[in-house]
């Protein structure tokens, strides 16, 4: 179980981007952390593996199956990050260097995640293309060989190269057109039932989120202000700004 | 009168000699008064298309009409008086925008270009546009463009766009950075100004949007148009197997996302149907290219199912 308890940040700048967020995520489930821009999901989750600016001030809690992980020190922390929990990140247009080919960026994670030879580690990253549906050949390629979608799902295959229990994903359709979005969901869904995952999934569109997640959990200015069960959020919403969430979607849907 | 205001006419498009054409043989006509989407993936030629009918660029075969006059016959002076008479957003807001001005400036600069004096109720004017797009008053005069987000900018260009009164609007994916709430204000301007008699083309690869702002379209894929029709119809009764995934592969409240597409690559030099090697209904004709033609109720598909 992943669990946030009373979770705040404070940038250095002063502003406060999280207050008082509490949320659990078990194996095998998909939350989805819904807000707009600048309600402070992205910050959040960053919090939760110890990646903000430093300066910035944290307090409450982040457990990883009862690993306390913020109290850890820093360098512990870097240790058992991609085990723990890894990171699929926004807009990998840019989160690959353009100047090594897929081979060399997956090796480094895993030589120094895992401590495998060179050798092994090819073959892992090469079993990891497959689950998430590229050919292996993929390795031998630079990032701006590679169209977008397949970059996604490079991206993936890279975040599960150390066998994490958690997933945390960051807007990781955007930019994609839909056919392609789609076709990432679906490969984030069966990775999650196949490996008994937990997903954290960050993303400012609320029908994609109900789309996939099991659980919901709406941000708005620093706070989460409703959890519940998709189905819930999508029939019996709570708070007044999911209720507006909703209503300007399913406007239009309906509206002819 | 001009019945139509915008036209491609058989457009083939080829960049490189060496890579297949952006676009092949594209032929739609947008009326006055009315608004039109142009759908697809990233790739499919749409924005190409946009520029293509602003004269931004020319046709390697077909031609393109603007305002009733064919592009290929008049000179630049009169291109440019015609376009005085469009508004264009393009897809980059980072790129769209004169990145040292203020926002108000910024909206204000199309009016700067024509007359030398701006009269009071044209600031005005820019003003009311920039607070219904959701840009506060304290934001008007004090930050640079540069200073602004990308969804802010979206909004920025709107009123950029608008402030000229433009007969046709060609509006490029123009709320892709927005948050739900604030691509209602975007929408809602961009139907008001059709409801008083603008005209819009419109590009988007969400069906559901195209279906909010537009009332007929064309689906591109890989440079063919493989259906035409009201843009409500190709969201719920969609013809062609690659609009049935467009919509199909659309997030919608509570439902999960139906689609089983695998991308294949088509035979090399392949001359059938350029949705071959993703449909699911194959059968032999489709090695050769299905025509567009009239299926019913003026709909158009291009598929061999029909």
């Amino acid at each position: 179980m992943m669990e946030v308890r009373s979770l705040s940040v404070a940038y250095p700048n002063g502003v406060k981007a999280v207050e008082e967020a509490t949320l659990t995520l078990s194996p095998g489930k998909i939350l989805a952390l819904v807000g707009e821009s600048g309600s402070g999901k992205s910050t959040l989750l960053y919090a939760c593996l110890g990646l903000l600016p430093r300066g910035s001030k944290i307090s409450g809690k982040v457990f990883f199956d009862h690993l306390d992980f913020l109290s850890l020190p820093e360098e512990e922390q870097r240790q058992i990050r991609w085990k723990k929990a890894s990171l699929v990140l926004q807009g990998t247009m840019n989160a690959f260097t353009p100047v090594l080919t897929m081979k060399r960026q997956f090796v480094e994670a895993m030589e120094e995640h895992l401590n495998l030879k060179p050798a092994d580690a090819i073959n892992r990253a090469g079993e990891l293309l497959k689950e998430v549906g590229l050919d292996p050949k993929f390795l031998f390629r630079y990032p701006h060989e590679i169209s977008g979608g397949q970059k996604q799902r490079c991206a993936i295959a890279m975040a599960l190269c150390c066998n994490p229990d958690y997933l945390l994903a960051d807007e990781p359709t955007t930019a994609l057109d839909v056919i392609t979005q789609a076709e990432i969901i679906n490969l984030l869904k069966r990775i999650v039932r196949q490996r008994n995952m937990g997903m954290l999934i960050v993303t400012h569109d609320l029908a994609l989120a109900t789309s996939i997640a099991d659980k919901i959990s709406v941000m708005h200015q620093s706070r989460i202000v409703e959890i519940a069960s998709s189905e819930e959020i999508v029939n019996r919403p709570k708070h007044p700004h999911t209720i507006d969430l909703i209503r300007s979607l399913s406007m239009m849907e309906e509206e002819h | 009168m001009i019945e139509e205001i915008a036209c491609s006419e058989k457009v083939t498009l080829v960049f490189d000699k060496k890579t297949e054409a952006a676009l092949t043989n594209v032929s739609f006509s947008v009326k006055v008064g009315e608004s039109f989407a142009l759908v697809g993936e990233s790739g499919s030629g749409k924005t190409s298309l946009l520029r293509l009918l602003l004269g931004l660029i020319e046709p390697t075969k077909g031609r393109v009409r603007l305002f009733g006059k064919s592009l290929d016959e008049i000179g630049h002076e009169e291109l440019r008086k015609i376009r005085r008479n469009c508004g264009y957003i393009s897809q980059d807001p980072f790129g769209g925008l004169p990145p040292t001005l203020t926002a108000l400036q910024a909206v204000l600069e199309p009016l700067v270009v024509t007359h030398s004096s701006l009269k009071k109720d044209e600031i005005n004017k820019a003003k009311t546009l920039l607070s219904d797009l959701g840009i506060e008053e304290s934001l008007w005069n004090r930050k640079l463009i540069q200073g602004f987000s990308g969804g802010q900018r979206q909004r920025i260009m709107l009123a950029r766009a608008l402030i000229t009164d433009p007969k046709l609007l060609f509006a490029d994916e123009p709320t892709s950075m927005q948050d739900v709430s604030t691509r209602w204000d975007l929408v809602n301007q961009l139907k008001n100004y059709h409801q008083r008699g603008m005209s819009l083309i419109f590009v988007t690869h969400d069906l559901l949007l195209a279906k909010t702002i537009t009332q007929k379209g064309i689906v591109l894929y890989r440079g063919l148009v493989c259906e035409e029709g009201p843009t409500a119809l190709l969201l719920t009764d969609p013809l062609h197997p690659y609009t049935k995934a467009l919509s199909a592969a659309l997030p919608r409240l509570g439902r999960p996302i139906k689609i089983k597409a695998k991308r294949k690559p088509l035979p090399s030099s392949w001359e059938g149907c350029v949705y071959f090697s993703l449909c699911p209904y194959v059968f032999d004709k489709c090695k050769l290219p299905p025509p567009l033609k009239e299926v019913k109720d003026g709909r158009k598909v291009a598929c061999f199912l029909y």
